[in-house]
């Protein structure tokens, strides 16, 4: 709940009725206001006005217009009640959760790893996966298609072990949802990775060794010590991730599956069916899934972030 | 410090090596054998060429190649201004709402859709007195948008952890808080800058969502090129842009880590 | 004349006053909490104050203030000749050194000195000899072209009382300098300090520290401080001889802190009271020094200072009390004795014996009238902790 405490207040306050020496007080916040406002005119007349205008389109939907009988008509119900818009939307969170999921365990194996079963090297893996978090998506589409695909790499060796009874005795890649899953638990697996290294890195060894002298074999150590210290990096890179997978669009397009998830489907209506208000539509239903994933990653960031402040301050 | 028996370690150690091996590294080598690949009918390339790179510096992919690096080196250097300016705002900041205010505007873009971020560029610059469908303006704005988030982000990060106690020297000294932040907080703050400097390049270099929705064909990025390439059936030509893209992203990360300062050595 | 001395004494006769701090009811809060309570206090040109108090007694706050990085919530701060509590802290022109000295990493030593005059547009001509005559006097010259990073601990405390000073302020603060530094480095700094303090004899210094030591070594007059307000303030000899409170007399040096009741009291030749007290329910009296007039019958606290304790044969004991022994500790050029006398533990600080005490032995504490000193107060509080 306090993820509506967060969100700020439509109007700014000004900020009066403060007690003590006002004045220079007030003279501080004013020339704050003054500091903030030309960022957040530039970003408000460059992404929130226009964001504003996909909300009015999506709610008032698009009239027919006489003079161009070919043109879609859609109102938001219309798309809300299509049975494909529930589908895909279906189709997105599953796969946001999946890939999530997936995330979640394989970045806090490797990064327990890296970080507690040191071995030369390990400095030059975590430089490996902070560059990684650099490259375009769609790159680990093309690659994994040549690996994976219908007439990729590892096919080749499967068939020719199994003596060429099947063709293709993998074809997850162009027929199923398992090609975009793998996809993304590759591409978002060091966003898990780099917050879990970074909460490592500040927990104390001597803790570890501690735990193991009083007699606590590796998986208690995991449990009792570790998981609890790197909860909050956890659910921080969870809720990233979780929120990155529902608004990703180049790894699903560049699959070219038949599975579609709402970016997808908002691309192929606008730039292909030229339906805006059901682009709109799609939009912002999508806007409203991951806001919420957002709110609730800002309130734990905040939490974080906010306990070490407050211990620096202490 | 986990693991205390060599066994133990070692199994670790092949369950790391096989996870990142297999899902990591052999994508790479993948696409950098695809690049080199005339023929591919068994488990390995039957033959190969450098045609495919040199396609690649040819017609469509160099110009999207300079399209990409325009776009990428235009818009990051804006969003990092906006952005540094926002995350100070937000440090001179005192009051609560107005911190929440400035924090969720320069983070939504993080939080909306890439495409939608496209689509509502589209819808608003399509209209009205601000026609941008179909130039290269509405293309740079796009990133500009996408990749200033993360340099706010990145930038409020950084001056939360700097030291308020060089601020307060700084100002006990008698320095101003213009000349306190042209001189000491801005220079304490350059790994910062370049670091997310070079994030927003490499995220815009990479970007297709947003694109997608309002490129136009004389504006046309590299990731939308090697999409035309992939769909049309040219994988390897498709491969070898990719490869060529990455490799002078690299090279351009590196020079940007190369503008370190004595902040760095701290 | 060296200009930079030139400087000073334009800088000095130009504000009134000639410098100093003045606090007037200073009282600051955070958010509702009150962690400087109406604090008063006048610090002279030239003289060296301490505040002395343990963590969070508002000892940092105050110096703050003076500094500018808090805000009253009421009170005038004064410094320099004039009210500064409205003017912002780059308006003060006050040196300042902090605990973790806050060197810009990315400056020079010679950079990091002439900060501050810079940002003061000083003349580019005079900054050169400014910076030289800052780094001399700390002895840092030799490493102007360092960078803070590459300086031991002592050397970046040393920079940073150059950067202080490097502006002419007459009036320094610093926030416990030395706690960052380790035992051996820091009776050196403190030694350092003290002969800086002599080559600018008109600079004020508002001196923070939990440690007793560096508060008697270095300043004219402590202020104890305590939960957010000034509990007593004197010369540093005047707290350590003649303490008025039981928290001063704990916290400046260590003592044995007894509740007594008064027999009988009488002026003394040196214009304070000699009184006769009884601890306990010992038979025999024992004379102590009261600064005022005690009636016979009340209660007071005395103050015994462990290394003036003596063991007295037993059949000589003028002016002695009996305890009973619980703890022999031999610290090789020295024996502490802790012994129980009426449930309060007694320390007493001995250099070596040559005959120790056994435990559980009762023994004869003998003190001379003039150290021992009548607090008022029961002694229940501290007489625990007191002798620690």
């Amino acid at each position: 709940m306090s993820a509506v405490t967060e969100l700020p207040p439509a109007t700014p306050t000004a900020p009066g009725g403060r007690s003590g020496p006002a004045a220079a007080n007030k003279a501080r916040f004013s020339t704050a206001w003054l500091w903030s406002t030309p960022p957040i005119l530039l970003l408000a007349a460059a992404f929130l006005y226009p964001l504003y205008l996909v909300v009015k389109q999506a709610i008032e939907g698009s009239p027919p217009d006489p003079a161009n009988p070919f043109k879609v008509t859609t109102s938001f119900s219309d798309t809300l009640k299509d049975p494909g818009t529930r589908t895909v939307v279906k189709n997105t969170i599953e796969m946001a959760v999946y890939s999530t999921a997936g995330c979640l365990v394989l970045g806090f194996l490797l990064a327990l790893i890296i970080a507690f079963v040191p071995f030369p090297g390990a400095r030059a893996v975590s430089r490996f996966v902070d560059v990684f978090l650099s490259f375009p998506s769609f790159l680990i589409t093309v690659s994994i298609m040549f690996l994976y695909g219908r007439v990729g790499m590892v096919n080749h060796i499967a068939s020719s072990l199994t003596g060429g009874k099947h063709d293709t005795p993998i074809d997850f890649i162009e027929y199923s949802p398992w090609g975009i899953w793998l996809a993304e638990l590759i591409y978002f697996t060091p966003f898990v990775m780099r917050p879990l290294l970074t909460a490592f890195s500040q927990l104390d060894s001597g803790q570890l060794e501690v735990a193991a002298s009083l007699g606590a074999r590796p998986g208690r150590v995991i449990r009792q010590v570790i998981l609890p210290e790197a909860l909050p990096a956890l659910f921080a890179g969870g809720s990233l991730v979780l929120m990155l997978t529902m608004n990703e669009y180049g790894i699903v397009s560049f699959t070219g599956a038949k599975y579609q998830t709402l970016p997808v489907l908002i691309e192929n209506f606008a730039k292909e069916q030229t339906n805006y208000a059901g682009a709109c539509a799609l939009a912002v239903i999508n806007v409203v899934l991951s806001l919420a994933l957002f709110a609730g990653y800002r309130v734990l960031l905040a939490r974080m972030s906010g306990g070490r402040r407050a211990a620096v301050h202490a | 410090m986990l693991l205390y028996t060599r066994r133990a370690q070692r199994i670790a150690w092949a369950v790391f090596g096989f996870f990142f091996l297999l899902l990591f590294v052999l994508p790479f080598g993948i696409l950098v054998l695809a690049a080199f690949t005339r023929q591919w009918n068994g488990a390995f390339p039957s033959s190969y060429t450098f045609s495919n790179i040199t396609a690649a510096f040819h017609k469509d992919p160099l110009d999207g190649l300079e399209t990409s690096l325009i776009t990428a080196f235009v818009s990051s250097v804006i969003a990092l201004a906006v952005g540094t300016w926002a995350a100070l705002a937000l440090d001179a900041m005192r009051n609560r709402g107005g911190k929440a205010l400035i924090q969720t505007v320069f983070m939504l873009p993080i939080a909306v859709p890439s495409v939608v971020v496209g689509l509502a560029l589209l819808v608003a610059f399509s209209q009205g007195p601000v026609l941008l469908n179909g130039t290269s303006t509405i293309v740079v704005m796009a990133h500009c948008i996408l990749v200033t988030a993360y340099a706010f982000q990145q930038l409020s990060a950084a001056i939360t952890r700097l030291d308020p106690a060089y601020e307060q020297a700084a100002a006990s000294l008698g320095a101003r808080p213009y000349y306190s932040l042209l001189r000491v907080k801005l220079p304490l703050l350059l790994p910062a800058l370049t670091g997310s400097l070079a994030l927003c390049f490499a995220l815009s270099m990479g970007e297709l969502g947003a694109t997608a929705m309002v490129y136009t064909s004389h504006w046309t990025t590299l990731p939308l090129r090697i999409y035309a390439l992939d769909d049309r059936g040219h994988q390897f030509v498709a491969a070898a842009v990719t490869a060529v893209m990455m490799t002078i992203t690299l090279a351009v990360l590196l020079a940007i880590s190369k503008i370190r300062t004595r902040a760095n050595f701290r | 004349m060296t200009e930079a001395e030139a400087g000073r004494t334009d800088r000095r006769s130009a504000s009134p006053g000639g410098g100093g701090i003045r606090f007037e009811d200073v009282t600051v809060a955070y958010n509702g909490t009150v962690v400087l309570d109406s604090f008063s206090l006048e610090v002279a040109p030239g003289e060296v104050v301490a505040l002395l108090g343990p963590s969070g007694s508002g000892k940092t706050t105050a110096l703050r203030a003076v500094a500018g990085f808090v805000r009253p919530a009421s009170g005038r701060v004064y410094a320099g000749g004039r009210d500064v509590t409205d003017l912002p802290p780059y308006k003060r022109g006050l040196g300042m050194v902090v605990q973790q000295y806050a060197l810009f990493p990315h400056m020079r030593v010679e950079q990091n000195v002439a900060f501050g005059l810079k940002a003061q547009k000083v003349a580019k001509a005079q900054i050169p000899g400014r910076v030289a005559e800052a780094l001399r006097m700390t002895g840092m010259s030799p490493f102007a072209q360092r960078y803070p990073r590459e300086l031991s601990g002592g050397q970046q405390q040393r920079v940073a009382i150059a950067r202080a000073l490097a502006i002419q302020p007459s009036v320094l603060l610093l926030d416990e300098p030395l706690s960052a530094l380790d035992a051996q480095l820091r009776s050196g700094m403190l030694a350092e300090l003290a002969r800086l303090h002599r080559e600018l004899p008109d600079v004020s210094i508002l001196y923070v520290t939990h440690d007793q030591i560096e508060a008697l070594t270095l300043a004219d007059r402590i202020a104890v401080m305590n939960d957010a307000r000034l509990v007593e303030v004197g010369t540093a000899r005047e707290l350590y001889k003649r303490p008025g409170t039981e928290f001063a007399a704990g916290f400046v040096g260590n003592s044995n802190l007894l509740p007594v009741t008064v027999a009988e009291c009488a002026p003394h030749a040196d214009g304070s009271f000699r009184a006769a007290v009884r601890i306990g329910t010992q038979s025999q009296p024992v004379a102590a020094t009261s600064a005022e007039a005690v009636a016979a019958g009340e209660a007071r606290t005395l103050c015994l200072r462990p290394h003036l304790l003596e063991l007295a044969a037993a059949e000589h004991h003028d002016n002695a009390f009996q305890a009973r022994v619980t703890e022999v500790q031999w610290r090789g050029s020295s024996h502490r004795v802790f012994a129980e006398v009426h449930g309060h533990e007694v320390r007493l600080d001995a250099n070596e014996l040559r005959n120790p005490p056994g435990i559980g032995e009762t023994v004869w504490f003998h003190f001379s009238a003039q150290d021992a000193v009548l607090i008022p107060g029961s002694g229940a509080a501290l007489a625990e902790g007191g002798a620690r």
